[in-house]
């Protein structure tokens, strides 16, 4: 395989904004500024736990997924906000637009991260001064601090922002990596997790170090295909270019709420699910797209999580078909053990331009019926426009 | 038993046969074909329980003689490899002879071979067709209704009675019927020679595909059987069964509109070329729709849009458009067949709006007819 970064070398950035939820808190209220600050949940019920939580906070001990109460016990000042994701969505959007007002070649990998490749505007020259006025437009437009990663793939400008935090920028080095990475346990880097840390250690791979210089064919016994990738990547190779469709394609839109008592009934989960699902329907609605494919995501009192999904032969947005499908999911896959989350996504989501259902004997005097419901309400909208009218539902 | 036959005709007999042999049987000896040898000939059987396919060679025919019987018997044996044997025997005289219990001596010029037959004392008897209604049909024209209704069936299994053709006789007109729900074929055909009264079944669709390829292209005569739970059609030598559908075949008849709000008259080989064309622009996953509008003009407009890929528009001419304009939309696929059902000629398209069942026929023949659904659209 030929190395893309020798062969053409590229200046890739990694942007990850700092506590991000909590940072646009403090931007939008200046009174949080300074102070041991997190989003939960719902801080008054008691599974709320922490989304994300300020540097001060993080001083005490305070760590993102902790339960309020356990939070509080450590800092007992900690202010606790409800988390506002309409408002985070907008400010990400703000700074992606910042980071495209220099280039096109920017990739959203998250809420809160981005790569951007820097080689055509000069980040092979000026990369650290590139990144510094990223990084003050940023703080001084939207009061919001984010740390930077420089390097010459994905993965190493991944592994440099996260080095200095907060307002970091790191420039990390292919030849720095046997110095700065080797000596790391392998469960720091990225793309490893409980699992296949577990795993490494049973063949003796401890550190980046050891599984940079691991036999192929151990890893490729021990993860299959992903063992030669990790094994590139602790070597500090990477070959995955910097793609701005690539969030589009991976779009999706989802609800999942911590439960304030675990639950054990089938009765109780049907309105949780149906909740979701509205929730769901309404973000589907906003952006005026719908889902393929259709998950639900359990998460049992002990922590353990299951994600299971559906790919539907015809795309879907109502309210009802969501609740539907999750329903239907939840019950051929819940294994009757309590549960403490429930979640529903849409993923694989089209535009509603795209979408068409195929008619069929026994609905297309139904689906009649609902076209000329839209149509109608479509035309009522353009004339008096938004909310003028909505759908109701019957009263049970 | 005993006999000596002339390869190229056990050839004939066995490719029509084999047509019924399927790996995934569960009674063992249907991977078998039965022989049974007589003095006025023999007969070949092959079943996979659905259908069941007989021939006869005679031991004489038109003067010249196929087969000299030695010994009367039957026997059973596996049909890939008596089928792949008598391929690749070296001469036309094939002699095949059972001695010593079940081993058969199958000899051909030099070569010799042994295989190990099977008792047919366990092979299934043939279907019974007893009280069957009985007509007939010319076999070129059996098959192009076959060919003109069976690519509606259903490919689920779902509703198993929908992976059938309804075949149902009412005032003397055969009517054949496919439809998976989302498009219907329907063909009526008036049989020369008459049932006693009037029936209605479900053939399978797999059934008729299989008959279509062993039906001639000329206008023998095909006689039909249908009975309780089997029909058997019946053409020169060959005996072919089918089981039946069980089942309530959904009442079709009050789907097919017969008030319109549009109908167009246009030719039928330009239509097809043009959803064709339009068709290309379709993603893999995803269905593939067309949309179709008329405006006032003497034309209709075909186009698609993939928004990955690129969209595509073509006026194509009608031959005459009456009634309010038209957007509608639905799959190419469904299009394409039926405009190959009706082949070729000038057609009527018959649409009550964009969200109702619109048909296609011939314009000088009620015979076919072709409904399709569009697709909804957000």
């Amino acid at each position: 395989m030929t190395d893309l970064t020798i062969a053409n070398p590229r200046v890739i950035m990694h942007l990850d904004m700092n506590s991000f939820f909590a940072s646009v808190e403090q931007a939008a209220n200046p009174e949080l500024k300074g102070i041991p600050l997190a989003v939960a949940g719902n801080p008054k019920e008691r599974r709320g736990i922490l989304v994300t939580c300020s540097y001060e906070a993080r001083a005490f001990g305070v760590y993102t997924t902790m339960n309020v109460g356990e939070a509080k016990r450590l800092c007992p000042n900690l202010t606790i906000v409800p988390p506002r994701h309409e408002l985070y969505r907008q400010m990400s959007d703000s700074v992606f637009d910042i980071l495209r007002s220099y280039t096109e070649w920017v990739e959203p990998v998250s809420i809160d991260e981005a790569y951007i490749d820097t080689t055509d505007i000069g980040g092979l020259t000026r990369a650290y001064d590139l990144a510094q006025e990223i990084q003050m437009r940023i703080l001084a437009e939207l009061d919001l601090p984010c740390s930077i990663g420089i390097a010459p793939n994905k993965f190493l400008a991944k592994t440099a922002s996260d080095m200095k935090k907060p307002m970091g920028i790191t420039i990390l080095r292919k030849r720095e990596v046997p110095k700065m990475l080797w000596p790391l346990p392998v469960i720091d880097m990225h793309g490893i997790g409980k699992r296949t840390e577990e795993k490494l250690h049973s063949a003796g791979i401890k550190t980046m170090g050891d599984l940079a210089t691991a036999e192929k064919i151990t890893l490729e016994a021990l993860l299959g295909k992903n063992g030669l990738r990790l094994k590139q990547r602790a070597n500090g190779m990477d070959t995955r270019p910097v793609d701005p469709e690539s969030a589009e394609e991976r779009k999706s839109i989802g609800s999942s709420t911590t439960l304030p008592v675990d639950l054990t009934e089938l009765e109780d989960c049907v309105p949780i699910f149906e909740r979701l699902a509205k929730k769901v329907a309404a973000r589907l609605e906003t952006k005026l797209l719908a889902g393929m494919t259709i998950s639900i995501q359990i998460r049992y009192a002990d922590w353990q999580n299951t994600t299971r999904s559906r790919t539907l032969q015809q795309a879907i947005y109502l309210e009802e078909d969501l609740t539907k499908v999750a329903l239907q999911l939840f019950q051929q896959h819940w294994n009757h053990e309590p549960i403490r989350l429930l979640g529903i996504t849409a993923a694989n989501v089209i535009e509603r331009s795209e979408m068409v259902k195929q008619l069929t004997f026994d609905n297309f005097e139904q689906q009649e019926k609902e076209y000329e419901m839209d149509q109608l309400m479509s035309s009522l909208t353009q004339r008096f426009g938004d909310g003028i009218i909505k759908k109701g539902c019957t009263k049970k | 038993m005993q006999f000596e036959i002339m390869r190229d005709r056990l050839l004939d007999g066995l490719s029509d046969v084999v047509k019924a042999i399927s790996s995934k049987v569960t009674t063992p000896i249907l991977t078998g074909i039965k022989l049974e040898i007589t003095e006025k000939g023999l007969t070949m059987t092959g079943s996979d329980s659905d259908i069941t396919i007989s021939t006869f060679i005679p031991v004489e025919e038109d003067g010249t003689q196929i087969i000299q019987t030695i010994q009367p018997g039957t026997l059973v044996l596996q049909a890939k490899v008596f089928n792949e044997i008598i391929r690749k025997l070296p001469t036309n005289e094939v002699m095949i002879e059972l001695r010593d219990g079940m081993k058969t001596h199958i000899r051909s010029g030099q070569s010799e071979f042994h295989i190990i037959a099977q008792s047919a004392d366990e092979y299934p008897i043939l279907p019974d067709v007893k009280d069957a209604e009985r007509f007939e049909m010319p076999a070129d024209l059996m098959k192009s209704l076959i060919r003109e209704t069976v690519f509606a069936v259903s490919q689920q299994e779902t509703r198993p009675v929908l992976t059938g053709v309804q075949w149902i006789m009412k005032e003397h007109e055969l009517y054949c019927i496919a439809t998976d729900s989302h498009r219907l074929a329907r063909r009526i055909v008036t049989p020369e020679i008459q049932a006693n009264s009037p029936f209605n079944a479900v053939i399978p669709g797999k059934s008729l595909q299989e008959l279509s390829k062993i039906l001639p292209d000329d206008s023998t005569a095909v006689e039909i059987f249908i009975a309780n739970q089997q029909v058997l059609f019946k053409l020169h030598n060959v005996l072919f069964y089918s089981r039946l559908l069980e089942g309530n075949y959904p009442d079709t008849s009050r789907l097919i509109p017969i008030e319109y709000k549009t109908s167009i008259t246009i030719n039928g080989r330009n239509l097809l070329q043009a959803i064709d064309r339009a068709s290309l622009l379709a993603r893999e996953d995803r269905n593939n729709i067309v949309h179709f509008s008329t405006d006032g003009s003497p034309h209709v407009q075909i186009s698609s849009n993939s928004p990955d890929v690129g969209n595509v528009e073509e006026l194509v001419e009608a031959v005459d458009i009456e009634g309010e304009p038209l957007k509608i939309s639905f799959s190419a696929k469904y299009m394409m067949d039926a405009l190959k059902a009706i082949d070729g000629q000038d057609l009527k398209i018959h649409f009550t709006g964009s969200m109702r069942p619109f048909i296609l026929k011939s314009i000088d023949s009620e015979a076919i007819l072709q409904l399709i659904l569009p697709v909804r659209t957000f």
